[in-house]
């Protein structure tokens, strides 16, 4: 029998270096070849709940999914989802996750429904199974009726939903969402909340990264507070705030971290 | 599954697009009208082994000897009846028969001598060498060409000229207007990463673009190709006979070398674009490589006395060999090896490509 306080995703000590090129360093205004984006990173996420990595631009958010959802290796540590290694088993992590950013990465050529099969094939879904999937996921989230538009002939709001519902053909135990509401107009992040809180509702574990406060506490259960690669604060939602808003309590620990006065 | 997934994706953005299909078929129909419009000849200059026969007896031989090997050529003469020398130079066996009337260099005038040569492009050029030496030395003597070159001779050396040429230049273009939008275009959208991050093997994405993208490039291909033969007859005066003359081996071969070729710069270009960060980029990048391959292409056309080692070298292998066959000889064993030197090319370069889209520096820019 599973064990549900095991950890669905969990996340050990990863570190990330990048060498810089010279026009990063020019931008950084920096003389440094190499910049750890992240350094030494460890959390735990648990099933059916909603985590969120909370920080700043540039804090290690999006390598650490990107690490998670095995695009990239980690140079030190490592990370398991579902029991499995991101370093030594990253074809069976990606059976079990869904990966998508706020940016749209689908081909405007093709239809949600070709897309939706073909992302199934590459899954590795089964033609029957995918069939009751697609009905039910198109019928669940409003796409049959634009199932057969071209991508690149549907609003901004439908294209997410298409994204939204693909990442999940394949029934993902996890979910990682890179800046889920990023760029996005206030309908459109509207339908990308309410389909994770419909996700979460599935049962779908979901590891998001933000920097919008007001996003993490209308999702998130537990929140991870990360600042330049490291993991400062982790914990339940309403622990770590401590009665204080998390917009408070966030800019708290930025400002003592570099020894100002909030 | 998940590859002929992948396969019938890019077949299927292919095919249900009309502006592309129109794209990858306009060359063809362009080339056949630019070519119906205008044309050019190549000459060749090359150093030879001439064997030459002689019919009748003149010191002149030693000019024309001295002359060829001035020329960095050598020339062997050869005493011969007439009539026996005529047939072995209309076989090609010999390079040209040089008939000298009775008592030549004895003759104070009124001797003649006669030049004779086939459509080879050895025979052809000994004959525009001797015929200027001859006309030099023996003002007093009438100096005749007979050449054994017929029409479809002309055409054949025209198609074993130009052609492999052409057919190299047209699969690059078919293979750059379908490789790059599909591979770079991807990788610049950001969809190449979404599948990235499914389940799919690196190597079945790669083998999933060189696939349909080779058949896709080799319609391409044949539209520009067929553009070329059509515009033949009004490009040159040749009638399509000419290509009638091959017979079913060589067209075999021709389309063996041009089928291996086309996965190759699939291949190519589809590594250019990997690397690359945008279209634009990998459009710079292969402009380049195509200029390289249109060198080599125009280099063996001037270098027609190449050894069997250019089965290894791709480009100039497929170049090579097809204008031999197109020459009118069939070499079998050669061709294959070009063409599986070609295919284990494709491979090693698909190898390559499912590496680089593990390389998280290539997909990623970090």
């Amino acid at each position: 029998m599973e064990d549900i306080f095991e950890p669905i995703v969990k996340a050990e000590n990863l570190k990330k270096t990048f060498a810089l090129s010279r026009k990063q360093q020019r931008v950084e205004k920096t003389q440094l070849t190499h910049k750890v984006a992240v350094n030494g990173l460890s959390f735990s996420a648990y099933r059916g709940e909603i985590y969120g990595l909370l920080g700043p631009n540039g804090a290690g958010k999006t390598t650490t999914l990107r690490i998670l959802s095995t695009l990239i290796r980690p140079d030190e540590g490592d990370a398991y989802l579902m029991g499995h290694s991101v370093r030594k088993e990253p074809q069976k992590v990606r059976d079990c996750i869904g990966f998508l950013t706020s940016e749209l990465k689908l081909e405007g050529f093709f239809t949600p429904d070709y897309l939706f099969d073909f992302f199934g094939a590459m899954h590795g879904v089964e033609k029957e199974v995918l069939a009751e999937r697609k009905r039910e996921l198109f019928s669940r989230f409003g796409i049959d009726a634009f199932s057969q538009v071209r991508v690149r002939d549907l609003s901004t709001g439908m294209k997410q939903k298409v994204s939204l519902v693909i990442s999940i053909v394949h029934d993902p135990d996890v979910v990682i969402f890179d800046e889920p509401t990023n760029g996005l107009d206030v309908l459109t992040a509207k339908v990308v909340t309410d389909f994770l809180v419909e996700l979460k509702r599935m049962g779908k574990s979901i590891l998001l990264s933000t920097h919008i406060f007001s996003l993490v506490e209308k999702l998130c259960d537990r929140v991870g507070i990360i600042i330049d690669g490291k993991m400062i604060e982790d914990g339940p939602l309403a622990d770590l705030c401590g009665g204080k808003s998390l917009e408070d309590k966030f800019f708290e620990i930025y400002y003592g971290l570099r020894g100002e006065v909030v | 599954m998940k590859l002929v997934a992948l396969i019938k994706k890019e077949f299927h953005r292919f095919f249900h697009d009309p502006r592309l299909v129109f794209t990858i078929i306009l060359p063809g129909l362009l080339i056949f009208l630019i070519y119906n419009v205008i044309g050019s000849f190549v000459g060749t200059t090359e150093k030879y082994q001439y064997k030459v026969y002689v019919a009748g007896e003149s010191s002149l031989t030693e000019v024309v000897k001295a002359t060829v090997e001035a020329s960095g050529s050598t020339v062997e003469f050869v005493p011969i009846g007439e009539e026996e020398g005529k047939a072995a130079v209309k076989d090609e066996k010999a390079s040209a028969l040089l008939v000298f009337s009775g008592n030549f260099d004895a003759a104070a005038e009124g001797g003649s001598v006669e030049i004779w040569y086939n459509g080879s492009a050895e025979s052809s050029a000994f004959y525009n060498l001797a015929s200027a030496v001859l006309r030099e030395s023996a003002m007093r003597f009438s100096v005749t060409g007979h050449s054994f070159v017929t029409g479809q001779d002309l055409a054949k050396s025209f198609i074993a000229n130009l052609l492999p040429f052409l057919v190299v230049t047209f699969v690059f273009s078919a293979c750059m207007s379908v490789t790059l939008e599909s591979v770079a275009g991807e990788k610049e959208r950001g969809t190449l990463s979404t599948i990235l991050a499914t389940s799919v093997k690196r190597s079945h994405i790669a083998l999933g673009k060189i696939i349909p993208l080779s058949c896709i490039a080799a319609i391409g291909a044949a539209s520009s190709f067929l553009g070329v033969v059509f515009s033949l007859p009004k490009l040159i005066g040749a009638d399509l006979g000419a290509l009638g003359g091959y017979g079913f081996g060589s067209y075999a071969l021709l389309l063996l070398l041009i089928m291996s070729y086309v996965p190759l710069i699939v291949s190519v270009i589809a590594s250019v674009s990997t690397l690359s960060r945008s279209v634009k980029e990998a459009s710079g990048y292969t402009s380049v490589v195509m200029i390289l391959v249109m060198l080599i292409s125009i280099l063996s056309m001037f270098l027609t006395q190449l050894g069997d080692w250019v089965i290894a070298v791709p480009v100039l292998n497929a170049v090579v060999y097809m204008g031999k066959i197109l020459g009118g000889e069939l070499l079998v064993w050669q061709s294959l090896l070009a063409v599986g030197a070609n295919l284990l090319y494709t491979a090693l370069l698909v190898w390559l490509i499912a590496k680089m889209l593990s390389s998280e520096r290539i997909m990623f820019g970090k």
